[in-house]
């Protein structure tokens, strides 16, 4: 077990390329952070594998419902895997985690407290939020300083990158399909640009402590910009349009700029009080009770 | 309902290569383990062989044990001082 004398000391050892494992004796600051982060990531795998899964009956063909049975499995299973690393950093156990959770006590992605309409919503979460969440999980592996957390996003960020290609696999079939399909994936990009932007979170504040022991690699801002800039013109190739009537490119830089971006949804969705949080929630929970005779009988909890 | 335990999981990939730590899964018990492994940390057979072993059954040394072996210079061998010998035989000085 390492230990270090204060704060300070513990800086330059992550400045210097330093690895935190389970059993080290970390700062609480730290500790406790890293630990609320990758339970928000735990929670939003399980919540999206929810969703995934309720889809599977109502996709169109095997090939779609063989993909979105093996997204669900993924999804079910990074949760499982990063309840797992949560668990071993001593805060909270698995049935902590999971109770606060279904009582709304902690919080979930943003993208998870919306309602999913159509099946082209589907496709619009699996091309644009899978694509911002694979982009800004990517951003915490690049230089992860917390050694459990590092090896399993490894893992997630390699099966993300599957979720992202189906997704667009699925949008290039709507873009050349029948006039319906356009539609229903212009109404669905409607529903879903805003808030996987957001995904990204209000721009990082200058001190944000995750940035600084390297558990991010990039703030927020750099991030969504990023994501914009590749994703406008993608939509665009594919003939649909952006949502932002005050989009523009800078003349100068050929950057894509957005309008100004209203907060309060996401806000929202800090509290529980997105559209589509409390059934969301309910469903989730409705599904814990469901499963507990299953938990019972191979005799696990949580 | 009985607690579950804690496995730490290995994989090895097919071929020549070591067993790796890939992670760790609560199960009840070996059988539901295994089953666990290959659902969370195999689902594209990113091993052929997996192991599980219980947290509880592993024993560790720590770097307070490890450290006096870092400080011993007599087991390794650079080979400068035989290499600067034949460099002074070739150059014939």
């Amino acid at each position: 077990m390492r230990a270090w004398a204060d704060l300070d000391e513990f800086q330059e050892f992550l400045d210097d390329g330093g690895m935190v494992e389970a059993d080290d004796d970390m700062p609480e600051e730290y500790r406790h952070e890293v630990f609320r982060f990758i339970e928000f990531h735990a929670n939003s795998e399980l919540m999206g594998g929810l969703t995934e899964r309720d889809w599977i009956p109502h996709s169109p063909g095997l090939r779609l419902k063989q993909i979105f049975l093996a997204k669900t499995q993924d999804e079910i299973g990074h949760a499982h895997l990063l309840y797992m690393v949560a668990a071993d950093m001593g805060i909270k156990t698995r049935d902590e985690m999971m109770s606060d959770l279904l009582a709304g006590k902690t919080r979930f992605h943003n993208v998870f407290h919306y309602r999913a309409e159509t099946w082209a919503d589907q496709i619009a979460i699996a091309f644009l939020v899978d694509a911002a969440a694979f982009a800004s999980q990517r951003a915490v592996f690049a230089k992860c300083t917390y050694g459990p957390y590092k090896r399993i996003l490894r893992r997630i960020v390699g099966e993300e990158g599957f979720h992202m290609r189906h997704g667009e696999e699925m949008l290039l079939k709507m873009a050349s399909g029948s006039q319906v399909q356009r539609d229903l994936f212009q109404a669905a990009l409607e529903r879903w640009w805003w808030p996987a932007v957001q995904l990204f979170g209000p721009d990082s504040p200058p001190d944000d402590p995750l940035l600084n022991w390297y558990i991010k690699s990039e703030r927020n801002e750099a991030l969504r910009h990023a994501y914009v800039q590749k994703y406008v013109p993608l939509l665009q190739g594919y003939g649909f349009t952006v949502p932002d009537d005050g989009l523009r490119q800078d003349p100068d830089t050929g950057e894509w700029m957005m309008s100004e971006i209203d907060w309060a949804p996401l806000k929202a969705t800090f509290s529980n009080a997105g559209p589509d949080s409390a059934r969301r929630l309910a469903n989730a929970v409705r599904n814990h009770a469901e499963s507990a005779w299953f938990r019972e009988s191979i005799g696990v909890s949580a | 309902m009985t607690a579950s335990q804690i496995y730490e999981v290995f994989l090895k990939a097919d071929g020549k290569g070591e067993f790796r730590h890939v992670g760790a899964l609560g199960a009840a018990d070996n059988e539901m383990a295994l089953l666990l492994a290959r659902e969370c940390y195999c689902r594209r057979a990113e091993g052929e062989q997996i192991w599980v072993v219980r947290r509880d059954d592993i024993s560790s040394a720590d770097s307070a044990e490890t450290a006096p072996n870092r400080n011993k210079s007599h087991r390794h061998n650079d080979g400068k001082l035989v290499a600067e010998h034949r460099r002074q035989l070739r150059e014939g000085s």
